[in-house]
């Protein structure tokens, strides 16, 4: 019952290595086009030089200074690289150390040994950080991060980039997601992503209410005909804000005017976001919270007189509540909990019951004995009896 | 796992290779060739350019391959990671069970960190969310932290004095904290040699604990002759290394059992669970959603999920004859021998009749349906 199934576990993990590795790829694969390019202008240079000197309209020192040109290029091109090195190294690195991570788990052989609840505390720790990026929690993630000692098992990096876009569609400018769209362009067209065109038809839109129709038209002509193949009805819904003003009561119109689609704008890069860099489209933190809840859920969680208050969903006021719409758990096998102790009640300790119906372990009530004369009291009735009233349970 | 991080580590000599052996530096050595070879002779002109042409095209050859190896390696490898970490974790969640509870999921958040006692991260994230901690909660963690760290400096005088002032609550839950730690007082005493001070804490202190702990008491005056080789007497387990440790458990737990709250934090509990339940729910949810059930809209789950004994909070009984759960209609009940079933079961037992005398499943003892008792858990 106590073993640990790693295999199952660490199936859990995906995106944990999977998105440093894709980062160190792309990372590399930006210096890699680079180089490339490089070297194609580099053979045409040279060619043309030695074409040149060949035809006697470049001297040797006009090709000495030409080839002094080719290497200030390529050094310049170096430096350059010098912040994608960085990145690669870094990722490279993180992958490294993530994988490590994972190796100690395995080397754990219980769920009750000490080295399980530290990797189980710092596994908290990594949804937690998660949780709070996705939301916009920056500081407290990295503050987290740091005094955890866990900075490469998290990635708040890769947030820094996305909360300038995000910040951007709040201010209701589509520029920098514009951009970003294009810098993402094959991997956003793989995932058939469609934020582009909701980008072009927003600043469309944007242009109507000022009813800057000129502008508004010029600016459909250029880019929102390119979509007309997959989104014509978009199109020629959107067209019509040219005839009704801001104010329109008119519904369908109305909706297209209205400013909660810069909201809509919002989730629908954070979920194209996260599907570009393999990161779950949901909180970690609420997959395994259901899970969780889900399982300590008992009928008596909610009726006052059997709360446990060790038991998380006992709680009303925190996850009880979050537990409400959840299943409860199920189970074929019995397992009962001593009131008096929290210890469970087996062939070790085994259950007893007072002449009044009610059952507690042998070891709490040998310790309530020794402790008053022989007497022991039923906490929930009250009720008096001698140790030597009580009698063996058997539950299977 | 660790093949895989081998075959990883290859990869890495890869890049590492290419990382020393510079593209850029290559090609700017070969240029840089070049030109001091036709500053030196400039009448080689043409012939050096040629042969500058050809090294460039073999240099880049060479990067190219190198380059598209790793590149090839890296995308192999992902594509490994794919295989291998398999879980679909997104076919468990119900995407809908938490909306509009944000706040309440934040500040179970909010008041984890204070729980743990990191109180900076706490109050910054309280500052980030816009929620506010309760002063009272914050207070009182802030409190029990430093007696912790005063205990795990072997400083018992503010667990002690907190013990003093709360012996009446402890006292309710049966909780022997105050005398623990004023045993453990006298046993610093003693191990530190000062034994007439041992004595005298022992006179003014033990008194009230008279009754209730004679045994110990009397073992702890007894340990005084064998103060010189404790570790061989009888008595050695009175200084086994883990008292402080328990002793810091021990309050803990009594701490916050006095101002209701649960020993672990309720958060890291459920997380806990919630990742061992994990790989059951998964394949739960994808055997649903293949028979096109939703496994959210059950009352219940339909797999058992086991749970380790310290996540065991509620008595669940399930009858050995049905396999059911107990529940308010159908109680469990005992049979005259001790044996617990459910009362459904009990009734088909004796055809409800409950004058007939039937014979216990587990058991040769007969008895009747009306000497069967309810039991509670």
């Amino acid at each position: 019952m106590n073993k640990i199934n790693h295999e199952q576990l660490l199936s859990l993990e995906h995106p944990f290595v999977k998105i440093p590795v894709e980062k160190f790829r792309s990372s590399l694969r930006v210096s890699q086009k680079h180089i490339e390019k490089e070297i194609a202008t580099l053979t045409s240079t040279v060619s043309e030089i030695s074409k040149k000197s060949i035809q006697g309209n470049m001297d040797p020192k006009q090709v000495e200074v030409a080839l002094e040109a080719i290497v200030t290029r390529l050094s310049t091109l170096k430096r350059k690289l010098k912040d994608t090195r960085a990145e690669e190294s870094l990722y490279s690195q993180r992958t490294k150390v993530r994988l490590q991570h994972l190796q100690e788990f395995t080397t754990i052989p219980t769920l009750d040994s000490d080295d399980f609840a530290r990797w189980s505390r710092v596994r908290l720790n990594r949804i937690l950080i998660d949780y709070m990026l996705r939301d916009g929690f920056r500081e407290t993630a990295t503050l987290l991060a740091k005094s955890e000692h866990i900075e490469d098992l998290v990635d708040i990096e890769l947030f820094v980039q996305s909360a300038k876009v995000e910040q951007a569609l709040m201010r209701q400018s589509c520029a920098e997601c514009l951009q970003w769209c294009k810098e993402n362009n094959s991997s956003l067209k793989k995932i058939k992503s469609t934020l582009e065109f909701s980008l072009r038809e927003q600043e469309f839109i944007e242009l109507a209410r000022e009813r800057r129709s000129q502008e508004a038209i010029a600016y459909a002509k250029k880019h929102l005909t390119p979509w007309k193949d997959t989104h014509l009805k978009e199109i020629s819904h959107v067209m019509g804000l040219l005839a009704f003003p801001p104010e329109t009561k008119c519904h369908p119109y109305k909706r297209l005017y209205d400013k909660s689609r810069w909201n809509d704008l919002i989730t629908q890069f954070r979920s194209n976001n996260f599907a570009l860099q393999f990161f779950t489209p949901e909180p970690l933190l609420n997959v395994t919270l259901q899970a969780g809840l889900s399982a300590l859920k008992t009928p008596m969680c909610y009726q006052a007189d059997h709360r446990n208050i060790n038991c998380p969903v006992c709680d009303p006021n925190t996850l009880g509540a979050l537990a409400t719409d959840l299943p409860l758990s199920h189970h074929f096998n019995s397992s009962i909990v001593c009131r008096i102790s929290g210890q469970i009640m087996n062939e070790d300790n085994l259950p007893m019951a007072l002449p009044n119906g009610y059952v507690y372990s042998y070891n709490a009530l040998a310790e309530m004995a020794s402790l008053n004369n022989g007497k022991i009291t039923c906490p929930r009735t009250g009720a008096i009896y001698d140790i030597t009233q009580i009698k063996k349970v058997f539950i299977s | 796992m660790e093949s895989f991080i081998k075959d990883y580590d290859k990869i890495i000599k890869k890049q590492r290779t290419l990382e020393t052996n510079d593209p850029l530096d290559r090609l700017i050595a070969v240029v840089n060739e070049a030109k001091e070879k036709i500053r030196a002779d400039p009448s080689s002109v043409t012939s050096t350019l040629a042969v500058l042409g050809k090294s460039i095209k073999t240099v880049s050859n060479g990067i190219s391959e190198e380059q598209k190896e790793i590149q090839s390696s890296l995308s192999k490898y992902s594509k490994a990671i794919d295989k291998k970490f398999t879980a679909d974790m997104m076919a468990a969640i119900n995407p809908h069970a938490f909306d509009n509870k944000e706040n309440i999921l934040r500040s179970t958040i909010a008041m984890h960190f204070i729980r743990q006692g990191n109180f900076e991260i706490g109050d910054t994230f309280a500052k980030e969310t816009g929620l506010t901690v309760p002063d009272s909660m914050r207070h009182q963690f802030m409190e029990m932290f430093d007696i912790v760290a005063a205990l795990k400096e072997d400083n018992l005088e503010p667990a002690l004095q907190w013990a003093t002032r709360h012996r009446s609550g402890l006292e309710k839950r049966s909780s022997t904290l105050e005398f623990k730690l004023h045993r453990q007082r006298y046993l610093q005493l003693l191990m530190g040699r000062q034994v007439q001070e041992a004595i005298a804490y022992a006179r003014k202190n033990f008194a009230y604990f008279g009754n209730r702990h004679t045994q110990e008491i009397f073992r702890l005056m007894c340990s005084i002759i064998y103060m010189d080789h404790i570790k061989t007497s009888p008595y050695a387990d009175l200084i086994a290394p883990n008292t402080n440790a328990d002793i810091q458990h021990m309050f803990t737990r009594d701490f916050c059992s006095l101002i209701g709250l649960s020993c672990d934090s309720p958060l890291y509990v459920s997380v806990t669970v919630g990742t061992q339940a994990m790989p059951t729910m998964i394949k739960m949810a994808s055997i649903m959603k293949a028979k096109k059930t939703e496994w959210s809209q059950q009352q219940e789950l339909p797999v058992e999920i086991n749970l380790t004994d310290d996540t065991k909070f509620h008595s669940v009984f399930a009858c050995p004859v049905s396999k059911e759960q107990a529940t308010e209609e159908n109680p469990p009940m005992m049979m005259g021998c001790g044996h617990v079933i459910c009362k459904e079961s009990l009734q088909k037992l004796c055809r409800g009749s409950s004058n007939l005398r039937f014979k216990c499943p587990y058991c040769p003892q007969e008895s009747m349906a009306s000497q069967a008792k309810n039991v509670y858990f």
